[in-house]
């Protein structure tokens, strides 16, 4: 492996690879060695034309783009040399000459690479006495983005990034020089299912999504890593919360998974954090048949009074789980462990599919179907079919994906059922038969790991706290299972702890317990899974 | 039956004569006759090597070393080779290609012929500019011709050697003269230059291994083959050898094209061969090369037209274009023209380039409004430093030096518009 010197660091480096590419490899690139880019992108075609990665190599007269220069054994570089100092000023000044400035009323401030390099490489004063360059504003390029094409300063990710990554090729620079802007092509609006990331990577406020732009000013945002749960692909984000609410979804990188994307679709899930719909109060079925809200202690004893009714009448087999794919492995685990314990009939895993696209979009719409797999719930699709056909008299479903047509077809399957306990996040038809209903939390409210389509074990964390009673599957089951006697079930859940015990007695999960889970995830050890 | 002034050597020779650019006028005067030893007498190596010998400098403007050049080329391999000769003669003041073209279109054909030889190309690609309507009737005819004859095509004057020849018509940009961004548009693209790695002669047209010539250097080598290395020397200067074709324009008696060998001194080409200023006028300054060509002053014209001596001058050969401005041209006027023409020409991708030579077109233009000040001569030096050499393709050096050149030898007319508020060269040319 060739090594090359930076700055008075050795930095081992592949083969082939360019300067940048090195750093990013190293994963140094603004993160101890500061060689500010625009047009350099590490998931999009080097296009080298910003300029601002100029670099010294020495014995090369000219300055060097670090994007586009492959690195050489014993290549000696200088970031900072007074040589790269002075070409940067002079980029960035050039950059400045046509930008309108309009920070105070710019989206983008706050996370703005041009102010932020203006204010770290640049010079202070303007010297540009002409008149800037006056364009198009508030162009709406399609169903998600609008454009500025004044604050655009041309590094052209964006077209790039719609060619190669959803291969869609809507955005094209039209004109010449100074006269250059993006553009649609007539008729052919940006709309393609990954529009929304031109707004991520454009480095400056001339694309911003419809959906954020003027919600709240960035730098009131905290970002907190956690995962998309849109569908089974497990896309690393950034929540971006403030006033304890989600104001969108970032992709976070992480190369194993979805680099630095995340679907439209997926990042529209945010929505569903704080939706309207979510369910607020525990339900309990009054003597009249009409549910009554109740606090959760009464909801868990009416719970565990009808389960254990129906246990002691006609035995435990006359009950059966259907897990939900959007809950943690911790809360899958503890369900598993409840079913058994109790003697549960029978048992299965409903999950929602849809449309894949190869690219990131995968056909399971939930985050953790893999992980309900892992412990034992194969398909629900059989069991369904007893209920729908009378063969079951209880049922404790998690989530109302086995409301679908692969599954009970409706919730009228489940209206001649004697007990029916749901524990769900959003509202639904569960909610007409449910004997008992919990509300539970989403993801980004939880502690705990989920494992994508491909076996990876990923971490949330709580960004959010629910403004009612609502808690996770595991807390609620560990509460029933108390209130039943059921051996091991104390009432208490914590997440850490279920995951130390589930990653002792589940082989594949050993590495994987939630402590040990780091930020990008770690995938599954072979060996049994249940 | 060539209408302008003119001079000749090797090149231009038979010019004069209509038949010449007929297959059968070519032939009488001995065409052909180089490619056919090349083909059949030498190896590709040999010919790479003769023409390293001659010292061949590209005509396009980089002056590089042609033979070298070739030498880049992969040898052998299953993929196609390109050749692509640059006849997107664009450049300001030049226009020396044009007649090369009209004129001798056979001689740029059979030095295509020898240089496809050298380098192994399947193919070339002539890419014409889009405004040589008539160059490009007589190429493609000559093509013609030249299929029909057996000196192109799948079996080259019966050696079993295979090469074609595509005429392309360009649209109309400068930037289509930059050898990648001429590729680009070559391939349907927009013209943009590439950024390099990958150098054409890995990666080139269609993503081939391609070699880019102007249509004078091609033109030469069928004389280099002919006649030898030692004879190409005879010509020009030990570093700079071979005659070239300066094109004269401006301000002088008799504006043509004179083939002279390099190293002519530029005052003798100014007044012994155009007859200088007309009307008793002075010479005021004189850009060598092609518009983007550092202007020199009336004081240094004494210089041997080669790059070794122009560099000391702080200046270039470019393509040969000698632009004459006498003394009532205005200097602020002059850099007007060149920085609007930069400005509207730059493909925009390097930020330097687009936002630089937009600033300095606006500058220069505010100066000659009389609204400059002392301060804007100092940042028109200093952008067109941070756009020097610092860029994907040469362009915006192009757009930089003209300025660097004008300010160093011409800073008084600069200053009187400062002073005066006004343009004092009432008589000077509408912009």
């Amino acid at each position: 492996m060739p090594r090359i010197t930076v700055d008075g660091n050795p930095i081992e480096v592949a083969q082939g690879r360019t300067i940048l590419q090195a750093l990013d490899d190293a994963g140094v690139l603004m993160n101890g060695v500061d060689v500010p880019h625009y047009c350099w992108h590490p998931k999009l075609s080097i296009d080298g034309s910003c300029r601002l990665c100029q670099v010294e190599v020495e014995g090369v007269p000219k300055l060097q783009i670090a994007c586009n220069t492959p690195v050489q054994d014993g290549m000696v570089v200088h970031t900072a040399s007074p040589r790269v100092v002075a070409a940067r000023e002079g980029v960035m000044e050039l950059l400045l000459v046509n930008h309108p400035l309009d920070c105070p009323i710019c989206d983008q401030a706050g996370e703005c690479k041009l102010q932020d390099y203006a204010f770290e490489y640049g010079v202070s004063a303007s010297r540009s006495r002409e008149p800037r360059r006056a364009l198009k504003k508030n162009v709406d390029l399609g169903p998600t983005i609008v454009f500025d094409q004044e604050r655009c300063i041309l590094c052209r990710r964006c077209v790039r990034f719609c060619r190669e990554v959803p291969g869609t090729g809507e955005l094209v620079v039209l004109g010449r020089g100074d006269d250059s802007v993006i553009e649609t092509f007539p008729g052919v609006p940006l709309d393609n299912d990954y529009s929304m990331n031109v707004a991520d990577i454009c480095p400056v406020g001339a694309l911003t999504t419809k959906d954020f732009r003027f919600k709240i000013r960035v730098w009131f945002l905290d970002d907190v890593p956690g995962i998309c749960t849109g569908c089974s692909k497990g896309c690393n984000i950034h929540l971006g919360v403030a006033n304890n609410r989600v104001y969108r979804y970032q992709p976070r990188r992480n190369d194993a998974v979805n680099d630095t994307w995340i679907c439209d679709e997926g990042r529209m899930s945010y929505r569903r954090v704080g939706a309207p719909d979510r369910l607020r109060r525990a339900l309990v079925r009054g003597e009249l048949g009409v549910p009554e809200a109740t606090d959760f202690g009464a909801a868990v004893a009416a719970a565990a009074e009808r389960i254990a009714h129906l246990r002691d009448t006609k035995g435990a087999g006359v009950i059966a789980g259907i897990a939900s794919p959007h809950a943690t492995n911790e809360d899958l685990f503890v369900f598993r462990r409840f079913l058994d314990e109790l003697g549960a009939g029978a048992f299965g895993v409903a999950v929602t599919t849809g449309r894949a696209d190869g690219l990131l979009i995968q056909a399971e719409k939930a985050a953790n179907a893999f992980g309900a797999h892992a412990f034992g719930f194969s398909d629900a699709a059989a069991l369904c079919d007893r209920i729908r056909h009378g063969g079951v008299d209880g049922l404790i479903v998690l989530g109302h994906d086995a409301l679908g047509a692969d599954y009970l077809g409706g919730v009228e399957a489940l209206a001649g059922l004697d007990t029916v306990i749901a524990l769900d996040s959003h509202d639904s038809d569960l909610q007409r038969v449910a004997h008992v209903l919990f509300p539970t939390r989403v993801a980004a409210e939880k502690h705990g790991t989920l494992t994508n389509h491909a076996g990876r074990v990923q971490k949330v964390e709580p960004a959010v706290e629910p403004a009612y009673d609502a808690r996770s599957e595991g807390e609620v089951l560990a509460a029933l299972g108390a209130a039943l006697g059921l051996a091991g079930f104390d009432g208490r859940f914590d997440a850490s702890e279920v995951s130390k015990a589930l990653s002792q007695s589940v082989p594949a999960f050993a590495d994987a317990s939630l402590d040990a889970v780091g930020p990008s995830g770690v995938p599954l050890a072979g060996g049994p899974r249940w | 039956m060539l209408t302008v002034p003119y001079t000749t050597q090797y090149l231009t020779e038979h010019f004069a004569d209509g038949d010449y650019t007929t297959l059968a006028g070519y032939e009488r005067k001995g065409g052909y006759r180089a490619a056919r030893v090349a083909l059949t007498q030498m190896s590709p190596a040999d010919v790479i090597q003769l023409v390293k010998d001659s010292g061949l400098q590209g005509r396009g403007g980089a002056g590089f070393s042609t033979g070298m050049k070739w030498s880049f080329m992969p040898a052998g391999g299953d993929a196609p080779k390109y050749l692509v000769c640059n006849a997107d003669e664009s450049e300001p003041g030049s226009f020396k290609d044009r007649i090369l073209l009209e004129r001798g279109a056979h001689q740029m054909l059979e030095g295509i012929l020898i240089a496809a030889w050298a380098t192994g190309a399947d193919k070339t690609f002539v890419y014409i500019r889009g405004e040589y309507a008539q160059p490009a009737v007589t190429l493609q005819r000559c093509i013609d011709e030249a299929y029909a004859a057996g000196y192109l095509g799948a079996n080259v004057m019966r050696t079993g050697f295979r090469h074609d020849v595509v005429m392309q018509r360009g649209a109309g940009a400068y930037i289509c003269g930059e050898e990648t961004g001429l590729l680009e548009s070559l391939e349907g693209k927009k013209g943009q230059p590439r950024k390099k790695p990958p150098f054409p002669a890995q990666y080139g047209a269609f993503g081939m291994p391609t070699t880019v010539n102007n249509v004078e250097t091609f033109s030469h080598v069928p004389h280099i083959v002919a006649n030898g290395a030692e004879w190409f020397r005879g010509f020009g200067t030990e570093k700079s050898p071979g005659t070239t074709i300066f094109g004269v324009s401006g301000h002088v008696a008799r504006p043509g094209l004179y083939e002279l060998p390099l190293g002519t001194r530029l005052d003798e080409i100014v007044f012994e061969h155009a007859g200088g200023v007309p009307g008793g006028r002075k010479v005021k300054g004189v850009i060598p090369g092609g518009m983007s060509m550092p202007i020199l002053p009336a004081g240094q014209l004494d210089v041997p037209m080669a790059n070794e001596h122009l560099r000391e001058r702080k200046t270039m050969l470019g393509t040969g274009g000698v632009m004459v401005m006498d003394e009532t041209t205005c200097m602020v006027r002059v850099a007007c023209v060149i920085t609007y023409f930069f400005r509207d020409e730059s493909c925009g991708q390097c930020t330097q380039c687009r936002e630089g030579t937009g600033w300095l077109n606006k500058i220069t233009n505010r100066i000659e409004r009389g609204a400059g000040s002392e301060e804007d001569l100092a940042i028109l030096l200093d952008v067109a430093a941070k756009m020097e050499g610092q860029t994907i393709c040469a362009f915006a050096d192009a757009a930089a030096w003209p300025i660097q050149g004008l300010l160093r030898h011409f800073r008084g007319d600069f200053e009187e518009h400062v002073r005066q508020r006004k343009c004092p060269f009432s008589s000077s040319f509408e912009l």
